[in-house]
């Protein structure tokens, strides 16, 4: 699907952000399980509302104790994933400055360059933009002990730039050779080390972040090939394509997320959080220092 | 000779009762997933005069493969207490109608992307996550579904798109709108939500 099911996907600037997940998740504090309500109460409400198509209890009863939800969703580690904001106006209003750059500005400049690009090529030009990441992406991995990522990662380097063109085509993650990105950063590396997320940041233009994640700022101006052109310009010049480009790929995405929400930005703060979290427990899970913390199931009854 | 029969048909059979339930979920999952498809490349029903006979088959199918209730309370967790049936009955009413406006348009756009089902968790006796891709020409994205076996049927009660939970994002959305306010104030929230989009 061109606008795919039930999509809650992050915008264009949070992906290539891509800051670690924070392992800082806080658990609800357990109330006192409630006890089960009568049944004879349930089964005499039904009978006086037989009349009714609708099933009463399930609208009346209240033996779903809510706690009940949180132990059996646990098998799913859905913790209460929060993030502390106490910069909450600031960042809402570079989210309304982002929400407006993205529909005053990098939208019809994407739609634009989307009418005269075919497709293909920008597949391309985002898998260039992609491949000169690796040296990032190398050096993340190594400092995560994630060593078959980073072997990945090289392999991946070296097949797309002789047989992808310059990295241009991704044959290395075709199904003969199926070699998966390894896409990681500063902040995922600050992550699997333990390191809180901190608080929640929405930088203007970036997009949203946070305090740990910022750090994947670090990497991605040393290491990315990009910022090392001469006339300071030329360098943003490339990034500023670079999105445009990815923008491209993703119209149709923020859209969905603002528009399924009741409150946009706790629902991308929330995403943004959840996202980020489940990355970093991947990352974590290949990490040969950590992976014995994560295996470990947080079933508690 | 014959113990030996007996016990070789039994253990037949217990294999074959536990590969049966393990696929249940997806099996669900998958049926529903293609009928949604069907409805969608059904030659006959193109073009904008369908799209209230396809919307009306795709409501269908939501009813059978989601569990709205489960789903709409795991949203709302301790704050459901303080609804009256009353308007617990509109919220999950609301809800839905949020939910559709909000995605049919993207399903309607579906367009011969490829939906794999590659791996299935029974969680507890009565849950399981099912995994599953779609693939676009220009990126793979994860969807997974969380089911709950009720009478005797599997339905859906949280997808999770690109390690993003739909149930866990708003709930967040709710419980800071009921933070301070009361449930008619999200009720409110939701009515004017479903104007808007409409």
């Amino acid at each position: 699907m061109k606008h795919t099911l039930f999509l809650l996907v992050i915008t264009t600037w949070l992906i290539l952000f891509l800051a670690p997940p924070c392992a800082a998740v806080t658990q609800s504090t357990p109330e006192d399980k409630q006890t089960v309500s009568s049944s004879d109460d349930a089964s005499g409400k039904e009978m006086e509302k037989a009349v009714d198509d609708t099933p009463a209890s399930p609208y009346d009863d209240d033996e779903y104790g809510d706690d009940e939800y949180d132990y059996e969703d646990e098998p799913f580690s859905e913790e209460r994933v929060t993030i502390d904001d106490p910069l909450e106006p600031v960042n809402r209003v570079a989210n309304i400055f982002n929400d407006r750059m993205y529909f005053w500005v990098l939208k019809p400049v994407a739609q634009a360059y989307k009418f005269v690009a075919p497709e293909p090529a920008r597949i391309s030009v985002k898998n260039f933009f992609f491949h000169l990441g690796y040296p990032a992406r190398f050096l993340n991995c190594l400092l995560q002990t994630d060593f078959a990522g980073a072997g990945e990662e090289t392999g991946r380097f070296v097949i797309n730039t002789i047989w992808g063109i310059g990295g241009l085509m991704d044959p290395a993650a075709g199904e003969k050779i199926n070699l998966q990105k390894q896409d990681t950063d500063l902040g995922e590396t600050l992550g699997v080390y333990g390191v809180g997320h901190g608080f929640y940041i929405v930088w203007p233009v970036f997009g949203p972040s946070s305090t740990r994640d910022s750090a994947t700022f670090i990497d991605r101006h040393l290491l990315y090939p990009t910022s090392y052109f001469c006339p300071w310009y030329a360098s943003t010049a490339l990034t500023a394509f670079d999105y445009v480009n990815s923008a491209s790929l993703r119209i149709g995405e923020y859209e969905s997320l603002i528009g399924a929400a009741i409150d946009p930005y706790t629902a991308m703060r929330n995403a943004y959080v959840q996202y980020r979290l489940k990355s970093v427990k991947a990352r974590r899970a290949r990490s040969l220092l950590f992976r014995e913390n994560e295996i470990r199931p947080s079933v508690t009854k | 000779m014959k113990k030996y029969i007996l016990a070789l048909s039994l253990i037949i059979v217990f294999i074959l009762a536990v590969s049966a339930g393990a696929g249940e979920p997806t099996a669900a999952v998958e049926a529903s997933v293609n009928q949604v498809l069907n409805v969608l490349k059904d030659p006959k029903l193109k073009g904008p005069d369908a799209k209230n006979i396809k919307t009306e088959k795709l409501r269908v199918i939501y009813k059978s493969m989601f569990d709205e209730m489960e789903f709409s309370r795991r949203t709302l967790t301790r704050n459901w207490k303080n609804f009256t049936p009353a308007e617990r009955r509109e919220f999950v009413d609301l809800f839905e109608q949020v939910l559709e406006k909000s995605y049919l348009d993207k399903i309607l756009d579906y367009s011969d992307e490829k939906i794999v089902f590659y791996k299935e968790t029974i969680i507890a006796k009565d849950k399981a996550e099912i995994q599953s891709k779609i693939i676009t020409s220009s990126k793979e994205i994860p969807i997974d579904y969380r089911t709950i076996l009720k009478d005797g049927k599997w339905k859906v009660y949280d997808v999770v798109v690109e390690n993003v939970s739909l149930v866990q994002n708003y709930r967040t959305q709710f419980n800071e709108i009921l933070a301070d306010g009361t449930p008619e104030d999200l009720l409110k929230i939701l009515r004017k939500k479903v104007k808007d989009q409409s």
